[in-house]
């Protein structure tokens, strides 16, 4: 009982001191509101309610969409057309919904197109400016986009996850990874034909970037336009992974055209083992050999390379480990978000979109196609005969292109196992295309 | 239009293919020179399995059976 009082008597001087010290604060607050309350008037004019009413409704989405305000700039800083602030920006976003229905009903490269497409969503925002200089995509944008840090960052995961295996034990077939680049410079005349015809006004460094789409590879495809035409990676990138979303469509009946019956059923000799100490030398190997012949494709096989001989030296599991899962896809979050920010209407509402989409399936098909007959010429050679369906693999598209082979491969013949074979070309398809982007920029310099 | 655009874009494609083959071709030669002086001076250490064979034959004469059985499964299927 009497250490209930004492606690009682304890608790109410406490309670008492805290208010009185309380009220001292209170009053010195008071004073210190007077100021600052009349320094605010002098900027906020008081207004009648119905005022500020009409004041917010005309701030809303709504009003800025249906009647655009004519100050307001592109992320930029360029003046826009009212079809651009407008219903463009509507069109916008029914078209990332489209990319989100692709991405989680059709399983089109979701871990890409979701951010991609989330990223563009926001960029149609009117009013919020989330892709301008100073929103957080445009922020993203410059941080790791605009001086092409995460593609390289990506590149660096792929490696990692990359097994020169299947390639060092079968080493021609890394041909059939070269044939398939057909598709980028091909498309490349292609694009600058057209511009030729006057249908659409490419440059030759946007026909050039456009036409990278065929090398099957994200990363590069968008180290490339951000480098050459940064104005259309939005549309590049949208169309390099939906159409890489797409081969197991697109590639089979290319395949099929293009080769006969007892082609398709050709077994290949099962593949010798690699020891450890090629694969360890062998990034170090292709390193040094780009560092010889085109330095300006080291940016990307070097940091392709540095992933993959951490892998090989199996003494930095750490290391591996984040590289193929935390670092690829935090960068992979940014990386797509930063693209999306490149969907904004007034870049992507344009003809040359158009042209673009068109151009990158033509750039994809005419690297299936090239691998298949570089196989076939392949055969002419004496030596183990190649099934040609592993040369539509070339294009890179790791390791969905090598499934895609596999299966058409097992729909002939069940037995006839070619994914380990046809991940020779497809990871000498990545190597091939960063060697071609190096071409690309080289030329530019 | 003074250029002509589509011979530069030709232009292009030769020097591009041909780098691009000029160079995987160059890394085949290294390739297999690679994996001739590697199986050549630096075997790898073959697993002495001697010891283990004779205990292992019957185990693996199993495995061998499954197998089959699995295959001749999967061709009826």
């Amino acid at each position: 009982m009497k250490n209930i009082v004492i606690k009682l008597l304890a608790s109410l001087m406490l309670f008492a001191f805290a208010f009185s010290a309380n009220a001292a604060a209170s009053e010195h607050a008071t004073t210190e509101q007077q100021v600052s309350s009349t320094h605010k008037e002098e900027n906020y004019q008081s207004k009648p309610f119905s005022e500020m009413i009409t004041g917010f409704l005309e701030s809303t989405g709504i009003v800025a969409l249906v009647n655009p305000r004519e100050d307001e700039m592109s992320a930029t800083g360029q003046p826009m057309s009212d079809f651009h602030k407008g219903l463009g920006r509507v069109i916008m976003i029914l078209v990332t919904f489209l990319l989100f229905w692709l991405a989680i009903a059709k399983g089109f490269e979701p871990l890409l197109l979701l951010p991609i497409a989330f990223g563009g969503l926001l960029a149609n925002i009117p009013v919020a400016g989330i892709a301008g200089d100073h929103g957080f995509l445009g922020v993203i944008y410059q941080m790791g986009l605009s001086n092409e840090m995460f593609p390289i960052i990506i590149f660096m995961g792929v490696g990692a996850m990359t097994d020169f295996g299947p390639l060092l034990s079968n080493p021609k077939t890394a041909l059939l990874g070269g044939a398939a680049q057909f598709g980028i410079f091909g498309t490349l005349v292609g694009a600058v034909a057209l511009s030729q015809a006057s249908l659409v006004d490419f440059t030759l460094q946007q026909a050039s970037a456009i036409s990278i789409i065929g090398g099957a590879d994200g990363p590069t495809s968008i180290f490339i336009a951000t480098k050459l035409a940064p104005e259309l990676l939005g549309a590049i990138a949208v169309a390099s992974y939906s159409y890489m979303a797409m081969v197991p469509i697109i590639q089979p009946p290319i395949m099929k055209a293009l080769t006969s019956e007892a082609e398709r059923k050709i077994k290949m000799s099962t593949l010798r083992h690699v020891s450890r100490l090629e694969k360890l030398i062998f990034p170090i190997l292709v390193l040094v050999l780009a560092i010889l012949v085109l330095p300006e494709s080291t940016p990307l096989i070097g940091a392709f390379m540095f992933g993959n001989f951490l892998k090989e030296s199996g003494v930095v599991e750490r290391l591996n480990d984040t590289l193929q899962n935390a670092l690829i896809n935090i960068t992979t979050i940014f990386l797509g978000l930063g693209v999306g920010s490149k969907l904004a209407a007034d870049q992507f509402l344009v003809p040359e979109t158009m042209f673009i989409m068109v151009l990158g399936i033509v750039a994809f098909s005419v690297g299936t196609a090239a691998g298949v007959l570089m196989a076939k010429i392949m055969n002419l050679f004496p030596g183990h005969k190649i099934n040609p369906l592993i040369g539509s693999a070339g294009v890179s598209a790791v390791p969905m292109a090598a499934r895609v082979s596999n299966k058409v491969g097992m729909e002939y013949d069940r037995t006839n196992m070619l994914l380990m074979h046809a991940m020779g070309p497809n990871v000498a398809g990545v190597i091939g295309s960063a060697v071609a982007a190096g071409v690309l920029i080289s030329l530019f310099q | 239009m003074e250029t002509n655009l589509v011979i530069e874009g030709v232009k292009f494609m030769f020097l591009g293919m041909g780098t691009v083959f000029a160079f995987l071709i160059i890394m085949i030669l290294f390739m297999n020179l690679m994996s001739y002086v590697i199986h050549k001076f630096f075997p790898e250490p073959q697993p002495s399995a001697d010891m283990q064979q004779a205990g292992a034959q019957k185990d693996n004469k199993k495995i061998i059976a499954a197998i089959t059985a699995a295959i001749a499964h999967h061709r009826q299927g």
